[in-house]
């Protein structure tokens, strides 16, 4: 029951560096920085100004405008996401119609913009309007997309913050083995909020220029927005209809710090990260990549890269771990999806995208994180970390497709 | 596949904190409804909610690290204390990595995001204080129950609203039987708040929003909405063969779940029937029993005009000529709606039925509703033998779920 092997056959990437795959994958490679003077609410008295904020997209380009209205930013991010996906997997509605189709979605903040619009009315006494309530729980994101594709399969919602994404991917996964549902629609989005840049900020955590992750003279994350969707179905499934194979999905770890609301520990990190390679059955020499959190703090990235060390003992240094974060920003619990979507995408074309902004090496982040230039190189296997608030971590390992 | 049971329930609830107390205000069909005092009512047309008065987390939790939990933190780590109590589970050394938490959490703390949110509005993002920032998270319920109870398997937040919990329980289970771990703390937290009041207020969901008195009167004709609550369950899941070695008391097996979505569903419950359908249909395989198996059902319904009515023809149609043989009461007569925390009482609930072979009644029933003609056990729980329970749930942006829990 348990053997059966899970494919991902779309990828939808809606973010700062391009929206769609292939628009995606090419700033990825050419090393694209997608970070911009935020737009979206006034910084003005905030300590930084800049973010990932996905200017470029029209949410009229892929939902029904009259339909607009009733959902918020994170939700349009994640519709268009799985439009994208669906797409990309050569799927027509009615063709999904033909399967039991479900939705994984994750979430750091759910519908933040409609929370901060109530918040505004409620603080300046204006009258809220019942669009803007509708849109407040986080579960609004996930149902609009089955209200889109008309899935009527297992259904998920989960909000571990910035590690959503990989929980999402890694709850499809199991899905599809228990055989609950034949493809499975599994991402994360996050739209650019108020309250999360002024958390960030009162953190002193936010870089005020550019994401450097693993630099010794990094500064900082950078709050971001984004989706990410990835198709996956079993590949019976994907082979039968003949389906474009990205990838193979091999397995998960999560694990937990309980140890510390923010402040990552090493020890769940490596715990996590050995549970994913027990999951997929491989041992640390078959890992090839390492996509990192790498947000580009000085606490995530020397804590990632000991625990990179602790797992990895002598290879730590000969296998390239970068972070996509110094490109889009921290695109929270998207993030892991986007980076999901980046892995399949490395396994398929043996190239990987490099840490941009990187300087300064940093002695105790001395992994080889692919500096500023993409690369050729072989992956088998990529490893996909994420951490979160509240300790909450997880690793996805994705293969490269082999009969 | 291992099997799952269920070792240990804590309980915070508007009609009683902790197992037994719980059991028996619902033996006794205790209602929890009284004005709230959590939050000035003035700008809304109804006071009355579930609001647990008697909640002492001082008591419960004592003094360190209480001082920036949030009020449901602090149910939800009471209620894990309880369960872990009553579990009289150890959670040490190798244990603490086989050991994880599932919880059904929507908003997280709602009131904390927004307070947040308005503190920065009104004088400044740099007056907000940053010690506050993790408690908008949604997960820092859940996580702070790991961390207080040094709990490292696993730590996952479900937020599918009405379902959140059962989910989350469903969740569990399946870490359990896939061997990704021995012992899960599954469960849900909601705490009152203004500004999920105003939601559900807003929306249209809760009686008395017409002025009229409230009253949570599932399946009676004279229906018009539900009671908000706030609770926190937690329930002790564990794979069957690490309960019996370690002398655990079973107290249910987890026998089975599904869930499904209904893309036609719309405001206020209407048009959820085809997803419960499946996701009853789909839970009873799950369980490997047919509709005859299922002596109770532990019903979702909370007084809304269109679910009580769905849920009932939902039934009808599963269950055929034996629809009318089986009691389907709610709870939500004597706890109100607790929304994501909905899901794990009626779970703790559904233990209750199975451990006394008692029936908790659906209360403040007067008059019958001609579409609603199940026996919804009115008033008096009722004597039963109980093997098998089914529990549903309804969320109105689509989503059902259906659980099965056995002796």
């Amino acid at each position: 029951m348990m053997n059966t092997r899970v494919v991902i056959t779309g990828l939808g990437a809606v973010a700062s560096i391009g929206i769609g795959k292939d628009a995606f994958w090419d700033g990825l490679r050419s090393g694209t920085p997608g970070i911009s003077p935020l737009c979206a609410f006034d910084t003005s008295k905030h300590f930084t100004h800049n973010g990932g904020e996905v200017k470029q997209f029209a949410a009229g380009k892929f939902i029904d405008e009259e339909k607009l209205h009733t959902m918020n930013r994170a939700t349009h991010l994640a519709v268009a996401s799985a439009r994208l996906a669906v797409a990309d997997a050569q799927f027509t509605t009615e063709q999904l119609s033909n399967f039991i189709v479900g939705v994984s979605h994750g979430t750091t903040l759910g519908a933040a913009q409609a929370i901060e619009g109530v918040d505004d009315a409620l603080v300046h006494t204006t009258v809220v309007s019942a669009d803007l309530f509708r849109q407040m729980p986080p579960h609004t994101a996930p149902a609009e997309i089955a209200r889109e594709f008309k899935c009527t399969g297992p259904h998920f919602m989960v909000s571990t913050a910035c590690a959503a994404g990989n929980y999402a991917i890694a709850h499809a996964y199991d899905l599809i083995r228990f055989k609950r549902a034949d493809i499975m629609l599994a991402g994360a989005s996050d739209g650019i909020s108020r309250i999360e840049y002024t958390g960030f900020n009162q953190f002193s955590a936010v870089a005020p220029e550019r994401c450097q992750p693993f630099d010794k003279n990094r500064r900082g994350m950078i709050p971001a927005e984004g989706a990410g969707m990835l198709v996956l179905e079993s590949l019976e499934n994907a082979v039968r209809r003949n389906a474009p194979i990205y990838a193979e999905l091999l397995g998960y770890g999560l694990s937990c710090d309980a140890h510390h609301m923010t402040n990552a520990a090493v020890d769940g990190i490596t715990a996590c990260i050995r549970n994913a390679l027990r999951d997929a059955a491989i041992s640390a020499d078959d890992v090839d990549y390492i996509s990192a959190h790498g947000t580009g703090t000085r606490a995530n990235d020397r804590a990632e890269c000991a625990a990179i060390r602790d797992v990895f003992g002598d290879r730590y240094r000969s296998i390239p771990v970068s972070s996509i974060k110094s490109m889009l920003g921290h695109t929270m619990g998207a993030a892991s999806a986007l980076e999901a979507i980046t892995c399949a995408l490395v396994v398929k074309n043996d190239i990987l995208p490099p840490t941009i902004n990187f300087e300064t090496p940093d002695p105790e982040c001395d992994v080889d994180c692919v500096p500023n230039q993409a690369r050729h190189h072989v992956v088998k296997i990529a490893l996909n970390n994420s951490y979160a608030f509240g300790g909450n971590n997880a690793s996805i390992v994705i293969g490269k497709f082999l009969q | 596949m291992r099997n799952v049971v269920i070792t240990g329930i804590g309980v915070l609830s508007p009609i009683g904190i902790g197992k037994e107390p719980f059991w028996d205000a619902l033996a006794a069909g205790r209602t929890g409804f009284r004005p709230v005092t959590l939050f000035d009512t003035s700008s809304f047309r109804t006071n009355i909610a579930g609001e647990i008065t008697d909640f002492d987390p001082l008591a419960l939790l004592g003094k360190k690290g209480l001082r920036d939990l949030d009020r449901s933190t602090r149910l939800l780590c009471s209620a894990a204390k309880l369960a872990i109590e009553d579990g009289k589970l150890e959670i040490t050394g190798e244990k603490t990595h086989t050991t994880g938490v599932a919880v059904g959490a929507t908003y997280g703390s709602l009131h904390s995001i927004s307070q947040f949110d308005r503190t920065a509005i009104i004088e400044g993002p740099r007056a907000v204080n940053p010690s506050h920032f993790p408690n908008t998270v949604l997960n820092s319920p859940a996580s702070q129950v790991s961390i207080r109870f040094n709990i490292k398997g696993f730590n996952t937040t479900v937020s599918t609203g009405f379902c959140a919990s059962l989910d989350a329980a469903a969740y569990a289970a399946d870490f359990i039987r896939l061997n990704r771990a021995d012992a899960v703390l599954a469960g849900g937290v909601e705490e009152l708040c203004e500004e999920t009041f105003m939601y559900f207020h807003a929306l249209g969901y809760l009686s008395g929003a017409d002025s009229s008195t409230a009253s949570c009167c599932p399946f009676d004709a004279r229906r018009k909405g539900t009671i908000l609550s706030e609770a926190a369950a937690v329930l002790v899941l564990e794979d069957e063969q690490t309960a019996a070695q370690r002398n655990a008391a079973v107290l249910a097996r987890f026998r089975g779940y599904a869930n499904a979505f209904d893309p036609s569903a719309k405001e206020n419950f209407h048009g959820t029937g085809a997803g419960l359908k499946r996701a009853v249909l789909l839970a009873l395989e799950d369980a490997s029993l047919a509709p005859e198996d299922i002596d109770y059902i532990c019903a979702c319904s909370n007084g809304s005009p269109e679910l009580d009515r769905t849920e009932t023809a939902v039934i009808k149609s599963v269950f055929g000529s034996h629809a009318y043989a089986t009691p389907v009461s709610s709870i939500k007569s004597m706890v109100g709606e607790a929304y994501s925390a909905s899901g794990a009482l009626a779970l703790s609930a559904a233990v209750g039925a199975l451990h006394r072979n008692l029936i908790p009644p659906t209360m403040n029933f007067q008059l019958q509703d001609p579409e609603c003609d199940l026996d919804c056990v009115p008033n008096k729980a009722k004597q039963h033998r109980v093997q098998n329970v089914l529990i549903t749930a309804v969320d109105p942006y689509g989503q059902s779920s259906a659980a099965v829990l056995g002796k």
